[in-house]
């Protein structure tokens, strides 16, 4: 008897446990409450972001591409959360998060923009010209990402941090890639320079629903 | 170190002073402050009345307050309020009230973020474990004026136990000592030195007359149990070897001094207790810290709304605007005043139109990084060594066991298996799911209690950094933005205050929560009286 209420308590704890998502407000709490990024927490900013993009990270951290062989607690933090979400729960959180505006995030970061420039060359044959992202390269829009985030994902690729997953192509492209920038001044002057670009519209297909 | 008031040391004691820091630098600030009682430098310590806040009930007018979190600061807020006839109102964005005061007891849901629990102690008011807060000292007088005022049921809560254990890896080849026993040695031995270098000296500084001298030499004997020789030959404070009650005690062999050093239980955990808000007598609510909570719950019926994720909080002309999520729903209400208890890591990402440098030094305070595992026992096996209650420490992650200080004598007890508020040990816990925090936890327990590992039955663990909408513990304020930013976050902008813990020099403790929340009301009170006195003019 004993065993049988606590085979059905254990359901029952399991089945909240899996429907514990119930809406996708928690992307909030530490993304900022328009999906925006929070400095504070580290938390990047996400309404910049594709729907396509985000699964895709998403997918990374569940399986632990992301997160998993990196040193940094928010990487971790992030790969927890994703390994919690259900696919119901991804589908729900990606539709909240494209739905907000995009707002440009405030930039303190200062370096040698001519010279990013120039390093960006590399980098447009993929994010594009104007860092606007290129679904069809796996590229993800940069234009109007917090600068220290850019720079921890740069660092993060260069160390072998990110990128290193056996099935991240993509991945091990950027690692490639970022093996390349030796100096971090030539890191610090890349993401000025992507700093100055504008937020493109071609970025996400949506509508400024700002609430 | 306590800080002798320096205005009353004249050029004459200065000698004394001398010897008094060099006392309590080797010694610890108890060592420090019998010796200064020798000497007859402090007066007996007054105790100031514990003010309370005293609100006037409104005259005119009906004034509403929007309370952001339902914490300590937030219901001791909205209770206050409420009582002086302000209309209040509580958003709170978990699925409970309490904030950090959280008490897990069966079947309750631990929301940490990507790692969401359910608690699976066995259903019995004894087994629990108190997540946050879990003592309360006597001059936090604010919180305890509340314990009073709602007849909360309070009990004692031992801090520390001289039959707990110092466990370091580094010294004694790894195995538990009594901490009883570590301290009579090492105060022993440091007693012996300081009497015989005392004594030996011929003539100290010219104002350190004899008799101070003696006085110095006596209170080293006192201190560390010495022989009429001032040699240090064991002590029954160690406890006895054998005998002692209906035979002659024999004292245990001291250890040696080299050997106590090894330890690093000298250079911290040795003196926590001495720690002014975790030194004997503390307190604790029976039955859990979170029936504070619910005495304020009891008190505020209708007035808490749960699940209400704070969106957007715009400063008006005159008041607040609050934008909140409910059942998917965006809310918007406005208020005279806001009290915002939401931690200020979170607020920084929550659209609004603050200024800049108001803003700005939310941006700035860090996330407190502080992990909890608790352990239920299927047998109290600590009672058996004679341990009831306290803290055994150690150098592995798990940094503490504590015992609890209730439930005696019973089958089962909840140990808290793990307590550190190191953030890189924080990190690695808060990288583990709970089952492999539980494994980690038992294992190292096992170097403080063999076979510890088969009295485990369940673990529950809290990594205050990973919990929803909190994502923190204890605001973490560097000195330099203490110095220059405090004011700028404790003052108010317009009708809207940021309260808690975080706006106080006392964060992660309840009685920085109840102080701060009474500031911004007495603050309130006046902003009331001088548009009266406006009106009236």
């Amino acid at each position: 008897m004993k065993d049988w209420i606590l085979a059905c308590l254990l359901f029952c704890v399991s089945v909240q446990a899996e429907t514990f998502h119930e809406d996708a407000q928690y992307c909030l709490v530490c993304h900022g409450s328009n999906a925006q990024g929070n400095e504070a927490i580290s938390a990047p900013n996400l309404a910049i972001l594709p729907d396509w993009y985000l699964s895709s990270q998403l997918q990374a951290f569940q399986s632990g591409w992301r997160g998993h062989q990196t040193k940094d607690a928010y990487s971790k933090e992030m790969m927890a959360v994703a390994q919690s979400m259900s696919p119901e729960d991804i589908k729900r959180a990606i539709g909240f998060i494209t739905g907000f505006g995009v707002s440009k995030t405030p930039e303190t970061l200062t370096g040698d923009e001519k010279h990013g420039k120039t390093l960006y060359q590399t980098c447009a044959a993929c994010h594009g010209a104007a860092a606007e992202g290129n679904q069809a390269m796996g590229a993800p829009p940069l234009a109007g990402q917090y600068s220290w985030y850019l720079l921890r994902q740069l660092q993060a690729y260069r160390s072998g941090q990110r990128g290193a997953a056996e099935n991240d192509s993509r991945g091990a492209m950027m690692k490639q890639i970022a093996a390349t920038l030796q100096q971090d001044q030539d890191l610090n002057d890349l993401v000025a320079y992507i700093n100055t670009l504008d937020i493109q519209k071609t970025n996400n297909p949506k509508t400024d629903i700002k609430k | 170190m306590t800080n002798p008031d320096h205005k009353q040391i004249n050029n004459k004691q200065l000698s004394r002073r001398e010897a008094l820091l060099l006392l309590g630098k080797v010694g610890g600030s108890a060592a420090m402050l019998q010796a200064a009682g020798l000497f007859g430098l402090f007066a007996a310590p007054v105790q100031a009345q514990p003010e309370l806040v005293k609100l006037k009930p409104l005259t005119a007018g009906r004034k509403t307050v929007l309370i952001l979190g339902a914490g300590i600061s937030g219901l001791v807020a909205a209770y206050e309020l409420g009582k002086a006839g302000y209309q209040c109102k509580i958003l709170e964005a978990s699925h409970r009230a309490g904030g950090r005061n959280l008490t897990i007891r069966h079947g309750d849901f631990i929301d940490e973020l990507g790692n969401p629990q359910f608690c699976n102690f066995d259903k019995d008011p004894d087994l629990y474990f108190n997540a946050g807060p879990a003592r309360i000292p006597a001059h936090h007088t604010a919180i305890l004026h509340y314990c009073r005022e709602f007849a909360v049921e309070m009990q004692m809560f031992c801090n520390y136990n001289k039959n707990c254990y110092t466990q370091d890896d580094n010294a004694f080849g790894g195995k538990p000592v009594r901490i009883r026993e570590y301290e009579a040695d090492t105060r022993g031995f440091f007693s012996e030195l300081m009497a015989k270098s005392i004594q030996a000296e011929a003539k100290l500084d010219a104002p350190f007359d004899d008799i101070d001298r003696q006085k110095l030499i006596e209170f080293c004997k006192a201190y560390g149990d010495l022989s009429s020789d001032f040699t240090y030959e064991g002590s029954e404070r160690a406890g006895y070897q054998s005998g002692g009650i209906l035979s002659p005690g024999v004292l245990k062999k001291p250890r040696a001094f080299a050997d106590l050093l090894q330890s690093n239980f000298w250079a911290g955990a040795m003196h926590f207790g001495e720690v002014s808000d975790q030194a004997a007598a503390l307190m604790t609510p029976v039955g859990g810290m979170d029936k504070i909570v619910d005495a304020f719950l009891s008190r505020l019926a209708g007035k808490v709304q749960l699940k209400a994720q704070v969106q957007k909080v715009q400063l008006l002309p005159q008041g607040v605007e609050v934008s909140y999520w409910l059942d998917g729903q965006l809310q918007t209400e406005q208020a005279d005043y806001c009290l915002n208890c939401i931690p200020a890591q979170l607020m920084a990402g929550i659209e609004n139109n603050f200024p800049a440098d108001y803003v700005g030094v939310m941006r700035q305070l860090k996330r407190g990084k502080l992990s909890k595992i608790a352990l239920q026992a299927k047998e109290r096996f600590w009672e058996k060594e004679q341990i009831y209650s306290g803290i055994s420490w150690t150098n592995q992650d798990i940094t503490q066991i504590w015992y609890p200080s209730h439930g005696l004598f019973k089958t089962k007890g909840i140990l808290l298996g793990a307590y550190s508020w190191d953030p890189a040990i924080s990190d690695r816990y808060s990288a583990m799911t709970n089952q492999e925090r539980i494994a980690a936890a038992i294992t190292q327990g096992s170097k403080l209690h063999p076979d510890y590992g088969k009295y485990i039955d369940q673990g529950n663990s809290v990594c205050w950094q990973r919990m929803n909408h909190m994502l923190g513990c204890g605001a973490v304020w560097s000195e330099e933005l203490l110095k220059t930013s405090f004011a700028t976050i404790q003052a108010p902008v317009g009708g809207h205050y940021m309260v808690g813990d975080q706006v106080s020099y006392h964060p992660g403790w309840q009685e920085g929560a109840v102080r701060s929340a009474w500031y911004a009301m007495e603050s309130i009170q006046q902003q009331e009286q001088q548009k009266q006195r406006q009106v009236a003019v």
